[in-house]
């Protein structure tokens, strides 16, 4: 029974469902960095999602559908920078406006466009996997090379990108001058705005790019994995990539790895439901894993966690 | 030509004329002090000029020509480094990243960080600034970080340096090397602007003295020409009386009696062992030490913020050991504490609210859980007449107020509630002359009522001029007693750095010690 429970699958599920987590979460961390909390990650990767199909099944092209997942991320975010930064909002109430607003807009223009609520038409490609190596045969090769298949070669393009941000994220964020001045924003603004960095700006550019990232994810949702939009469709996802974060502490990297675990929880949340009739526990609690998983890494195991100094404050000058 | 020169001007904030028609300027090589009283607008013109404030008026030159300072980066590119009084470093990032911060050494927007740091030690062998330039920033003592921020300023190619508050948080010992640093800067051929408020630095160290009173330019002199007591004229406006008189103490019965009490600090490390000592009626007992040798967590105790582990605390014979706050003010304990703004008042709440802290539930100011607004009212503006409080209204937020009218805000709600027992703590930190003299003559007169007064300062010539028995603390321990005659800097200074304690004996007796002391 285990060995048809740990199949190479399961730990390729994980990294799929890490995928959209880890890029909310990368953004999450960026927009943190600078000072700005987003906790709108969650409709931005709902906005994100849901413009992917639509502007898929308009154009027939999916590669347009992932150009607007992105840049409905971007103009959310955007909402977000300007009520944060400009208008000093508070952030929080900023960013529960936006979730809010992501998903009355979606399921109201699901109605409009489509007709009927819940879902939207189906795109009728989603986007393959990059690599399409032959697999079989029987042996010991076979099976390593069915392992090595599964979990190295089989995503889709979104998936290595995603591996790909984190890496470059992660370098850039301790060796560049972007990453230099970011830290400094978050950490201590009138100290960058001294010597002559512009703070406004650099947290601009920081809730933009988590936008950008976050209506990724969102694409990466719809278009790699489902292949339709359905009403509140991230069911959380956003909170936990926040959650992963934290638990990253602030970095890119760590944000990714922090994704795998709970990408992981929910690969084994699915793969759970189908020995449902061996296991004898009802669903729910399957459903409920990676929440609970949250809930335990983030009290249980985490110890203090200390953010950015000046996360949440809004800058004024004088 | 002047290298930096200021003409007319003008600040204006909501209801203050911060500045008014200021004119400064600067030689090349120079050390003007900017003299005057917290509040006079001193750090506001500095401002203007760094960049961070746009003027209502007036005109900059630099190297004689007019400049137009929008941001702080077109200071720096003007060649003007500030070094604030609260620092502007980030603690999270190493030396060389704050250093380098804003103008990184980069190749396609990658940091050049060999180069950086070695840019950096460069400069700090120059100018003999000695710090580690990879150590993180919130490592590093005060001290240091203020080398890291001169350092910053000159990595950015400062040319005028303007020091705002330099002092203010430094050990006396750091004092000395920065003036040394400073003068070492100046025959490398900067200039400095120093603001300070303290007249021993200006005296010291300045070429050239500006005064500021009230948004204006009162004076200027030169150290030669003056003395401290008419550079404190200057800026104060009137007479001051630099040194305290006091009569003699007549103590009388034993009020605050402390034994053998045995507190642990936040980090659940041994902060007091054992420390006993009585506070008797009509005396001042001040505590000498460095900081961080207990002295906090032994006011914490006392005033019943912090859980002794052994040992009692008493109050004119009753048993306060493990009171809680509002238990020690009914007995009678008042507390001045060392920062005003975190634990003396609520920044937001109006004068007449802070006024009744600790007494809001209790009659005359409540019954039955309301308010009793109309009393409260009439002993708030009883309170800040009787003590002194600049305020046009008692509606004002304690936050609005100057940080001398304050503290005097807190001492009159400490000693309005006539007490047998003031703890103060800290209570002139960073206060300017007029209102030290104001604490201290308020002090004495508390004193001379028959109040109990236990007085924590780091400053030296404070406990000196207050007290009437000094206590020297250690490592948590009493580590001298001395009556105010034999009370000397040198000897209390050998105490404070644990001088009779070579040989790891506890101190037991202090009279035995206090002979070593003075024979060494």
């Amino acid at each position: 029974m285990w060995l048809s429970f740990f199949t190479p699958d399961l730990f390729a599920s994980a990294i799929r469902m890490a995928t959209p987590l880890a890029l909310a979460a990368i953004g999450g961390t960026i927009c943190e960095r600078s000072g700005v909390v987003n906790i709108a990650l969650e409709g931005m990767m709902l906005v994100g999602a849901f413009f992917g199909v639509v502007v898929t099944l308009a154009t027939n092209n999916v590669l347009l559908g992932v150009g607007a997942a992105i840049v409905a991320g971007v103009l959310l975010s955007a909402i977000h920078a300007f009520a944060s930064v400009t208008l000093r909002m508070d952030q929080v109430v900023s960013g529960t406006a936006l979730n809010i607003l992501a998903l009355g807009l979606t399921g109201f223009l699901m109605e409009v466009i489509y007709g009927h609520p819940g879902a939207t038409n189906g795109i009728q490609h989603i986007i393959g996997p990059v690599f399409n190596f032959p697999t079989g045969g029987t042996g010991v090769l076979a099976t390593i090379w069915t392992w090595i298949d599964q979990i190295v070669f089989s995503y889709t393009p979104i998936v290595y990108l995603a591996i790909i941000i984190a890496i470059v994220a992660q370098w850039a964020m301790f060796h560049t001058r972007w990453g230099l001045r970011l830290r400094a924003l978050g950490e201590h603004p009138r100290a960058a705005d001294t010597v002559g960095i512009r703070v406004q700006a650099g947290r601009y550019s920081a809730v933009l790019i988590s936008g950008a990232l976050a209506g990724l994810a969102g694409a990466n949702l719809t278009l790699e994995q489902v292949g339709v939009y359905s009403d509140n469709m991230t069911s959380g996802r956003g909170f936990i990539a926040l959650a992963a974060n934290i638990f990253g502490r602030w970095t890119p990297a760590g944000s990714y790895l922090a994704s795998l675990l709970f990408g992981f929880a929910e690969a084994l949340e699915i793969r759970m439901q189908s020995f449902q009739s061996v296991i004898h526990v009802p669903v729910q609690f399957f459903l409920a894993l990676p929440y609970v998983l949250v809930v335990i890494v983030l009290a249980g195991f985490m110890g203090r966690a200390v953010g950015p100094a000046a996360v949440g404050k809004p800058y004024e000058k004088e | 030509m002047p290298i930096l020169e200021l003409r007319d001007i003008t600040k204006i904030f909501p209801g203050v004329r911060a500045n008014d028609g200021v004119s400064l300027r600067l030689e090349r090589g120079e050390i003007v002090a900017l003299l005057g009283e917290n509040g006079a607008g001193k750090s506001t013109l500095m401002n203007v000029v760094y960049g961070l404030m746009a003027p209502d008026g007036g005109e900059v030159f630099v190297d004689g020509a007019q400049v137009h300072i929008k941001t702080p980066r077109d200071a720096i590119a003007l060649g003007i480094g500030m070094v604030h009084q609260h620092f502007m470093l980030v603690q999270t990032l190493t030396v060389t990243e704050n250093i380098i911060l804003g103008h990184e050494p980069s190749r396609f927007g990658v940091i050049d960080l060999v180069s950086a740091r070695s840019k950096v030690s460069d400069l700090s062998t120059r100018y003999g600034l000695k710090v580690d330039p990879d150590e993180r920033v919130a490592d590093l003592s005060v001290g240091m970080q203020q080398r890291v921020e001169i350092l910053k300023a000159l990595f950015q190619g400062a040319r005028i340096l303007i020091l705002d508050e330099p002092t203010a948080v430094l050990t006396p010992q750091e004092v000395r090397e920065l003036f040394g640093v400073v003068r070492s800067l100046v025959a490398e051929g900067l200039s400095v602007v120093l603001i300070t408020h303290k007249l021993d630095e200006v005296m010291g160290v300045a070429d050239r003295v500006v005064v500021m009173r009230d948004g204006r330019v009162v004076g200027e002199t030169t150290p030669a020409e003056t003395d401290q007591v008419g550079l404190a004229r200057m800026m104060v406006g009137r007479d001051v009386v630099l040194s305290v008189d006091k009569a003699p103490s007549k103590p009388g019965e034993t009020v605050l009696e402390v034994r053998d009490l045995a507190v642990l600090d936040d980090r659940r490390l041994e902060a007091l062992r054992c420390i006993s000592l009585v506070v008797r009626a009509g005396e001042v007992v001040g505590i000498a030490g460095v900081d961080g040798n207990g002295q906090r967590e032994l006011v914490e105790a006392i005033v019943g913020l912090r859980k002794p582990t052994s040992g009692s605390i008493s109050l004119r014979g009753k048993d306060i050991t493990h009171a809680a706050p509002h238990a020690t003010i009914h007995a009678g304990v008042s507390h001045v504490p060392e920062d005003r703004q975190r634990r003396g008042l609520v920044l937001e709440f109006d004068l007449a609210e802070n006024l009744v802290l600790g007494d809001q539930s209790d009659a005359p100011y409540a019954s039955a859980g309301i308010m009793h607004g109309r009393v409260i009212d009439e002993t708030a503006r009883e309170r800040i007449a009787d003590y002194d409080v600049r305020t046009p209204s008692i509606r004002v937020l304690a936050g609005n107020l100057s940080g001398g009218n304050q503290q005097k805000l807190v001492l009159a709600r400490e000693m309005g509630r006539d007490p047998d027992l003031l703890v103060a703590a800290q209570p002139t930190r960073g206060l300017d002359v007029g209102a030290i003299e104001f604490v201290h003559r308020r002090i004495l007169a508390e004193r001379d009522s028959g109040k109990a007064i236990l007085l924590v300062s780091m400053e030296l010539d404070e406990i000196m001029s207050l007290s009437d028995r000094i206590l020297v603390m250690y490592e948590g321990r009493v580590a001298a007693e001395l009556s105010s005659e034999e009370a000397d800097a040198e000897r209390i200074g050998y105490f404070m750095t644990g001088g009779s304690n070579k040989d790891g004996a506890p101190l037991q007796k202090p009279a035995t010690t206090v002979a070593e002391g003075g024979a060494s």
